[in-house]
């Protein structure tokens, strides 16, 4: 897959990403010497941070085939582009803005180029959380299995899935987002709440195995 | 945080259930914390609406939930960095590919 194109959006100093991803000791020593070629540096960079990028594209994409290829792409390209980081975020911000850009650019050659990604990211109207509030009882009842909440994430139409993720996960505001999915702040704002609402009702369905509950894949 | 798609928050004591369901995305981005269920001026009509009350519960824990789902990692395959390694050599040497 080609990665030429893909744009680094800047990350604030003051983004809630950039106060999740504190520098790592030994990282920038490992930085420079993997710009000047040097393989194992780059190796060392790969065991710091292949588990967040792969996490990353695992939450984005809920298919661990296509996560590992993304995963492979996001390294490829952070060793053809390494020469290009400045410094002016945290190094672990600017790869995880490389790696999500690169999964939304693959999202769009997926079939969703060429077109307003606010527009093909609506789920059809099956997908949509159902507008009720539902029985009153907290069958949430105070938390969530992690594993039950990291599959129904990995079963949301992608475009809830996305700002989910992005927002719920990540920590990235509205108007960032937006910015990376070319789509409004209310538009981001809007498909969070129904994330949350589709997530409520896969998660209150008791005694229905993922499948029945149109879980498509395990993550874990 | 207000901008255009922010919803005129309605009169908290007549407020309807619609009322309620249109205002409470806006009500959970302005909120602290994404705490909306100990919002003072939301307590007398969640009382008299234990549905809305659990809404708002359910939709606190998910998002708490999915906070801590970021220090969760998984680990990809053991061969993947064989590949990358493969592919950066071919980089390097583009005889190689």
């Amino acid at each position: 897959m080609s990665t030429q194109g893909v744009q680094m959006i800047e990350a604030k100093p003051n983004s809630g990403l950039f106060k999740r991803n504190p520098p790592i000791a030994g990282e920038a020593e490992a930085i420079e010497a993997a710009k000047n070629g040097d393989p194992e540096a780059f190796s060392k960079l790969y065991s710091l941070h292949k588990r967040r990028v792969y996490t990353l594209c695992l939450r984005m994409l809920g298919n661990v085939s296509e996560a590992e290829d993304m995963t492979q792409e996001a390294f490829l390209h952070l060793f053809r582009k390494l020469g290009s980081f400045r410094g002016e975020s945290a190094f672990s911000t600017w790869l995880h803005r490389l790696t999500v850009n690169l999964v939304l650019m693959h999202l769009r050659k997926k079939g969703l180029n060429l077109v307003s990604l606010e527009e093909t990211i609506n789920p059809s109207d099956d997908d949509a959380p159902k507008r009720d509030f539902g029985s009153r009882d907290p069958i949430l009842a105070g938390s969530v299995d992690r594993v039950a909440l990291e599959r129904a994430v990995a079963s949301l139409p992608p475009g809830y899935r996305m700002v989910f993720v992005l927002h719920d996960v990540e920590g990235f505001e509205h108007n960032e987002i937006a910015t990376m999915l070319e789509c409004s702040t209310g538009n981001s704002k809007s498909q969070l709440h129904k994330a949350r609402l589709k997530l409520r009702e896969l998660l209150r369905q008791p005694g229905q195995t993922p499948q029945q509950a149109g879980l498509k894949e395990v993550t874990t | 945080m207000t901008d255009a798609t922010t919803p005129e928050f309605p009169d908290f004591e007549t407020m309807t259930q619609a009322d309620f369901e249109h205002v409470l995305p806006a009500m959970f981005e302005n909120s602290p914390n994404g705490k909306v269920s100990s919002d003072p001026r939301l307590q007398k009509f969640l009382a008299k609406n234990p549905d809305c009350a659990a809404l708002v519960r359910d939709l606190e824990i998910i998002a708490e939930q999915a906070r801590s789902l970021f220090n969760v990692e998984e680990e990809p395959g053991d061969d993947l960095w064989g590949k990358i390694r493969g592919q950066m050599d071919a980089d390097r040497d583009p005889k190689t590919k």
